[in-house]
């Protein structure tokens, strides 16, 4: 990445004074980056303001997708490209294309979703997502500033924001 | 959430007050006044049209009933949490089973003396091969499944099985009841509610399916379908959310239930979208099957409804499943009053329809077909004459024959034409009541409704409306379904 991050970033123990810390963030109007939780909290999206997902709006293109194709495929190959006849059943059988349907609908929009969610979240082959600590995987719960030009004075701000709050580990990473 | 739970008062008790006691006894008296209507008027002599509003209504409540025992039974079993708040109203639906039974009798009474003729299987002498008869007075399929269709199996059914329900349905609550009173931290009360929920899953599992078969499917004695039991308790179950939204948002706008959250309707809402989209799935297992197989036997059911029930048949799918699917896929119109509210009495509606329409156009033919029978077989003498006075039954006789006396080929065929011979006997014209609800089936709707919803009401005004010693109460006060888009639109929490 040609961009590297400075960031600060503190540790806690605890998903309940992870909370806590960030409203009291909120109420002192610090600009938090991101947070990392090893599992996902709730009550988490609210406290941070984040807005609805997308991601089912992006679901939902693909399974239409996925609807037309097979109905559309099947339609085109049993009518036109290779007409037979099923069980004396008409060519345009449309019962009978339900089930594949509903299958290829479910697939279109579940493969879509995790591809579009993986790529968005940088987890794509070719990205470089370098972890803060690992153990924000494991039982950390981080929240993280950006401190990329910023003065003393700001940042010892964060570090006392970050001992007020009851954070475990201070720490700095270039990412 | 947290916020909440500090200032919630869960010893609230529901109090059944007279303006809504009051309004319940009106809706009973419309309804006892359409079926006493439809007694007198109804325009047919065997009142075809009255005992059918009855048991449809009946069934289409019993099986709410039902279905809210089962699934209070899945929730224990299954260490669900997020219910408990609202788990007194499955426990007071579940109180209509006693009712059903009553409901029942009369139907079952009316099977046995002949005071109604909706059963094929169940008119007199007709599984009793007969020499002296007439062939059509002994339907060989009718007495192939003689031993399961007959009044024996029919009250062992209605008043074993359901019986056992509602046995169970009334030692799950009195324990309940008494964990509220001396509950503790042994929750020695829920461990036994687990025992029985264990019992009652498989057992009303597979009973429910005889029940139903016995109850509805043998309107259709000719036909069967392995899908009935379990599209018709989707039927049930998805009414029985929407009748569960409703009355949550019903007591929620009399200030009773401030702590059943957007969370939890969001999540009821998913149940309604969810469970129409599976009731979808078993409609659509059940046509497909039946389509591609392409017997006549089967088709008939279909064919039946698509020829002479269009209204019916589309409309069906079109309440229970386009808008339901297009109205709820969306997040936030599961977190809206007034989207979730549509969308419950849709469906609420639309399965009273779907159970319409599994019992009328058969039962109509059955009572077409008793006229037929009593003549000839229940009358004596006479057989020769009829195809003079029966000019448009002539095919349904020689259906029958077939069936019968040709020994090479006695497979069902025969009632394949019986009954194709039937639809286009009464195929001819619009008749309300049975091509679609008129006022009488509103009225009798409404009787029903109002029955209901009392008997529901006065259970839960004998007891708290949430349980306080439930092991789970406080994980159900703070569900959260971790939806950014906020809270219910009345209720947010800031």
């Amino acid at each position: 990445m040609a961009n590297h991050k400075e960031v600060l970033y503190g540790l806690y123990n605890d998903e309940e004074i992870l909370l806590d810390a960030i409203r009291h963030a909120n109420s002192k109007h610090l600009d938090i980056m991101d947070v990392f939780t090893p599992f996902p909290v709730h009550g988490l999206d609210d406290a941070l303001g984040l807005e609805e997902s997308r991601l089912h709006i992006a679901g939902f293109v693909y399974g239409i997708l996925g609807t037309m194709t097979a109905f559309g495929g099947m339609s085109w190959i049993f009518t036109r490209e290779w007409p037979i006849i099923f069980g004396g059943k008409p060519y345009l059988s449309a019962p009978a294309f339900i089930p594949i349907t509903f299958e290829l609908t479910v697939l279109f929009a579940c493969v879509g979703m995790v591809v579009t969610f993986y790529t968005i979240c940088g987890m794509a082959p070719g990205f470089v997502n370098p972890t803060l600590d690992d153990r924000i995987t494991d039982d950390k719960f981080c929240i993280a500033f950006k401190v990329n030009g910023a003065s003393n004075e700001e940042i010892n701000n964060l570090k006392a924001f970050f001992k007020d709050t009851g954070a475990e580990e201070i720490n700095t990473k270039t990412i | 959430m947290s916020q909440h739970s500090h200032n919630i008062n869960i010893n609230e008790r529901f109090e059944f007050t007279g303006g809504l006691r009051t309004t319940l006894l009106v809706m009973i008296i419309v309804g006892v006044v359409s079926m006493g209507a439809t007694y007198l008027f109804g325009g047919d002599d065997s009142n075809i049209r009255f005992w059918t509003n009855f048991l449809h209504n009946t069934v289409f409540f019993t099986g709410i009933a039902f279905i809210s025992m089962f699934l209070l039974a899945a929730k224990v079993l299954a260490y669900s949490g997020w219910h408990t708040v609202w788990k007194r109203l499955l426990e007071a639906n579940a109180a209509f089973l006693y009712v059903g039974i009553v409901l029942m009798l009369f139907v079952f009474l009316g099977t046995v003396l002949g005071w109604h003729h909706m059963y094929h299987w169940a008119f007199p002498h007709i599984a009793e091969l007969n020499p002296e008869l007439d062939p059509y007075c002994f339907d060989r399929i009718i007495a192939g499944k003689s031993g399961f269709l007959s009044i024996g199996f029919y009250a062992l059914a209605t008043f074993g099985f359901v019986g056992i329900w509602a046995l169970c349905a009334f030692l799950y609550r009195r324990l309940s009841m008494a964990e509220d009173r001396e509950g503790d931290e042994s929750y020695s009360q829920h461990k036994k509610m687990k025992v029985i929920s264990a019992f009652f899953m498989p057992f009303a599992g597979f009973t429910s399916a005889a029940v139903i078969w016995q109850w509805i499917m043998s309107i259709d004695p000719h036909w069967y379908s392995t899908m009935y039991a379990w599209y018709t308790t989707a039927s049930w179950l998805v009414s029985a959310v929407a009748l569960l939204i409703l009355t949550i948002v019903y007591l929620q706008s009399k200030g009773y239930f401030s702590y059943v959250t957007g969370e939890h309707l969001h999540d009821l809402g998913k149940y309604l979208f969810g469970f129409s989209v599976f009731w979808t799935y078993l409609w659509f297992s059940q046509f497909m099957l039946i389509w591609y197989a392409n017997n006549g036997e089967e088709t008939i059911y279909f064919d039946e409804r698509m020829t002479n029930y269009p209204i019916l048949f589309w409309g069906n799918l079109l309440l229970n499943f386009i808008l339901p699917l297009l109205i709820l896929m969306r997040n936030d119109t599961k977190r809206k009053y007034g989207t979730l509210v549509l969308v419950a009495c849709i469906t609420f509606f639309g399965h009273w329809m779907d159970f319409f329409q599994m019992v009328k156009p058969g039962a109509l033919h059955s009572s077409h077909e008793f006229h037929k029978y009593e003549e000839k077989c229940l009358g004596g003498g006479h057989h020769g004459e009829d195809t003079k006075q029966l000019g448009d039954a002539h095919k349904d006789d020689h259906g029958h024959g077939h069936a019968d006396d040709g020994h090479g080929h006695d497979d069902g065929h025969g009632h394949g034409a019986e009954a194709q011979g039937a639809a286009g006997h009464h195929g001819g014209g619009f008749q309300l009541g049975f091509h679609f609800p008129g006022f009488l089936e509103i009225g009798t709707f409404i009787g029903f409704l109002g029955l209901f919803l009392f008997v529901m009401f006065s259970t839960l005004a004998r007891a708290n409306l949430v349980p306080p010693n439930d092991p789970y109460l406080a994980e159900s006060l703070h569900h959260h379904v971790g939806y950014g888009g906020g809270n219910m639109e009345e209720h947010g929490h800031h």
